[in-house]
């Protein structure tokens, strides 16, 4: 009994020294107070910076239809507001856009580029300026034509349907309809989405799971990769300088091995807590305000942040311990660029294929590759955002990660043990499996 | 009693033998030098006496059992190929591997002060490894290995890149050590260190067993085959049919005599030719000269030796 208790005490020593180690570095600090401000701006900078100002946009529209009426009509709506709610940036910064409308009356007869040529050179000297054209025959089918610098400003939309809607109106009262019953026959139709869960349905709009499930998908990558490296580089050190021909004789290469991982990915969590935090932090005072100025949090199920911290140290447990095996397999960091690449590559390729997924979460593909326990981290957390899988899938993927990391950390134990003090040449494969069998 | 005890031990790796049917003891309370060219085995037998490595076959025990997790809290090893985390400070590594080895963060943090002053390094305590010289790296890196007071200290070419100073220093320590009973295993290519320090010896080549025992014994064994001499004149005397090897000094010369002749011969042939005898000893080879011609196999009593140990 005293034995075991003193074999725990070994990779207890190992893990503080590799967690204080790294967290007391500038590194560490730096990487997680300047990412989550990085990620923010990345999320709330364009809702904000559009209610600070989507700028102002001067159209000047040229009306040949000979109706002038038509413009104070546009020139209405355009001031009217919408009572949608903005999702994204850029509604929301359509939104808030204001628009200088000018009126100049032409001849019917006037040709589209006649009028085009005696415009342009106030656009070409002043890019705020913008022009429309609406022909004569536009109450009959013809196009109104827009003039910019800046043709794939979204703001334009909202000029777009006010003219639309002004001259179908037109066309209406044109026809002999009550002034008052137009406006009852042109209201456009609105679908919401609504999402079924196992439990409940909820309006839910649908850009928003797409955001949530491709953010979780992005950060299970980064970070996994990210202390997987860390993971490979921290042996290569202990190697490189030598450190394990002493450690050796201290501890078993898996204990080495085991306190590393747990070491470092403490490292990872506390990292993610203090982010967590921060985001939590954020939900309870920040909402309200940035509410209050028309943006939406996207309010996040506690459950999905439950599963991704599950998947990360899944996903961390069974990439870090192969990483750990590049890292004894090498002597260089240089070497280890090459020798990592295949384990990369299983963490690249959800990457590549989470479409598959986004596109039909449920489909029998999206099921099998998720339950891939390479792929499970990413993929079954990104279905998890988008579907709500049945339970059991949850529990099986995250079943057959652990039997996956067990199978890993025993052949990276036996790799790991041979590797730390073997220099010089690369093994080959057939070589690696022979240091699998040394007793 | 026997601290260490290799019986018939063998490790391949792949088709490579690297320690071969090897078997010797080390007695409690002495300093053991384990000799041998480089890529003899001795290593790989130091790895599997401290269980980094399992024999393929034979036994092994130490300090009376089988290696085991529990008998490592008790040695101290040097390994030749040394190493200290680059950016941590020297008395953070020393705690770190003191209390790998069951030691207290206090208790650890006191005897590092005592030895980083013993070994003249008390003022680089708050200093990181990278900011030391290679001699003082070796110097902590060799507390780091006694700190935990092991009854047994296994040092893999312990002086290796030490100043003269410095070598002194650690000699004394490790006389010290054994003077406090603790039995030390040390692996050198400087045989004048192993003349000066150890009790007995064993020397492997190839993995397998050369000579063994006392060093004494060992160079008794060889018989006095060695003549100092001290002449003026030419060397022409000193011909192949009667020296193996000559090694010339600034006012003598050493010369190996070929088996089986009478050193009687080549003064008497160093007086014909005209060469002025000012001394002439015959003397037991130095442990240099036993090492060369074992590690050369241009000795075939070899075994002979082994047997008298």
């Amino acid at each position: 009994m005293r034995r075991k208790v003193n074999e725990m005490n070994k990779i207890w020593v190992i893990i503080k020294r590799e967690y204080i180690v790294r967290v007391k570095t500038r590194a560490f600090l730096i990487g997680t107070i300047v990412s989550p401000v990085i990620l923010l701006a990345l999320v709330l900078l364009p809702g904000f910076l559009a209610t600070r100002g989507g700028g102002e946009r001067r159209v000047t529209i040229i009306n040949q239809t000979g109706d002038a009426g038509l413009f104070d009509s546009i020139k209405s709506k355009m001031e009217e507001k919408s009572d949608e709610i903005p999702m994204s940036g850029d509604q929301a910064s359509l939104r808030a856009t204001q628009f200088a409308l000018t009126h100049i009356i032409a001849a019917p007869t006037q040709s589209l580029d006649e009028i085009a040529e005696q415009q342009a050179e106030k656009v070409r000297k002043d890019s705020g300026q913008t022009f429309v054209i609406l022909p004569a025959g536009v109450l009959d089918g013809a196009s109104a034509q827009y003039y910019a610098r800046n043709i794939s400003d979204f703001s334009i939309r909202k000029l777009e349907r006010a003219i639309s809607s002004s001259i179908i109106e037109r066309r209406f009262a044109r026809a002999g309809f009550d002034k008052g019953r137009i406006e009852d026959f042109t209201k456009s139709v609105d679908m919401e989405t609504n999402k079924i869960t196992d439990s409940e349905i909820k309006k839910e709009e649908g850009s928003i799971s797409f955001i949530i499930s491709f953010v979780m998908l992005f950060f299970i990558y980064m970070s996994v990769l990210f202390y997987g490296i860390f993971v490979m580089r921290g042996v290569i050190e202990e190697k490189q300088s030598r450190i394990s021909e002493v450690l050796v004789s201290s501890v078993k290469p898996t204990q080495m091995m085991l306190g590393k991982l747990i070491g470092i990915g403490l490292v990872g969590l506390t990292q993610m807590g203090i982010w967590a935090l921060t985001a939590m932090g954020l939900t309870v005072f920040g909402v309200s305000m940035f509410a209050s100025r028309g943006i939406n949090f996207p309010n996040i199920p506690p459950m999905l942040f439950v599963y991704f911290v599950i998947y990360f140290v899944l996903g961390y447990f069974l990439f870090a311990t192969l990483y750990a095996l590049v890292g004894a397999t090498v002597s260089s960091e240089d070497e280890a660029q090459q020798a990592q690449m295949p384990v990369t590559m299983l963490l690249v390729v959800p990457m590549l294929i989470f479409t598959v997924i986004m596109n039909n979460p449920n489909s029998a593909l999206s099921t099998g590759l998720s339950m891939v326990p390479f792929f499970s981290p990413t993929l079954m957390m990104m279905r998890i955002a988008v579907v709500n899988p049945p339970l059991w899938q949850i529990l099986l993927s995250m079943a057959i990660m652990v039997a996956t990391i067990f199978g890993c950390v025993w052949v990276a134990g036996r790799i790991y043990r041979v590797g730390i003090l073997m220099y010089g040449k690369r093994p080959s494969l057939a070589e690696l499996g022979r240091w699998l069998r040394y007793s | 009693m026997n601290v260490i005890e290799l019986r018939n031990v063998s490790k391949k790796f792949d088709s490579f033998v690297a320690v071969n049917d090897l078997s010797f003891e080390v007695k409690g309370g002495t300093i053991f030098g384990l000799l041998g060219p480089n890529g003899a085995g001795k290593t790989t037998s130091i790895r599997m006496i401290l269980d980094i490595f399992a024999p393929d076959s034979g036994e092994i025990t130490v300090l009376g059992e089988h290696v085991s997790s529990p008998i490592q809290q008790r040695v101290g090893y040097l390994p030749e190929e040394r190493g200290l985390y680059k950016k941590m400070k020297v008395g953070e590594q020393l705690t770190f591997f003191a209390s790998l080895k069951g030691v207290s963060s206090r208790e650890a943090q006191l005897r590092a002060y005592d030895w980083l002053e013993k070994l003249q390094l008390k003022d680089w305590k708050d200093k990181k490894a990278i900011d030391l010289s290679k001699g003082m790296q070796q110097k902590v890196q060799f507390i780091a290995c006694i700190l935990h007071e092991p009854e047994l200290l296994i040092l893999d070419e312990p002086f290796s890149g030490l100043d003269p100073v410095s070598t002194e220093l650690l000699k004394n320590v490790i006389i010290d050590l054994k003077k406090q009973g603790k039995t030390v295993i040390f692996s050198t290519h400087q045989m004048e260190q192993v003349e000066q320090m150890c009790d007995e010896m064993c020397l492997i080549n190839h993995g397998t067993k050369v000579l063994s025992g006392s060093v004494r014994d060992v160079k008794r064994s060889f018989g006095r085959n060695t003549v100092i001499i001290d002449y003026e004149g030419p060397d022409s005397f000193a011909g192949e049919d009667l020296i193996k090897r000559h090694k010339r000094f600034a006012n003598h010369s050493e010369m190996v005599l070929q088996d089986g002749v009478d050193a009687q011969e080549v003064l008497k042939r160093a007086v014909e030719s005209g060469a002025r005898v000012n001394r002439f000893e015959l003397v037991e080879p130095s442990l240099n000269e036993i090492f060369i011609e074992c590690v050369t196999g241009k000795k075939p009593e070899q075994s002979l030796a082994a047997k008298g140990e």
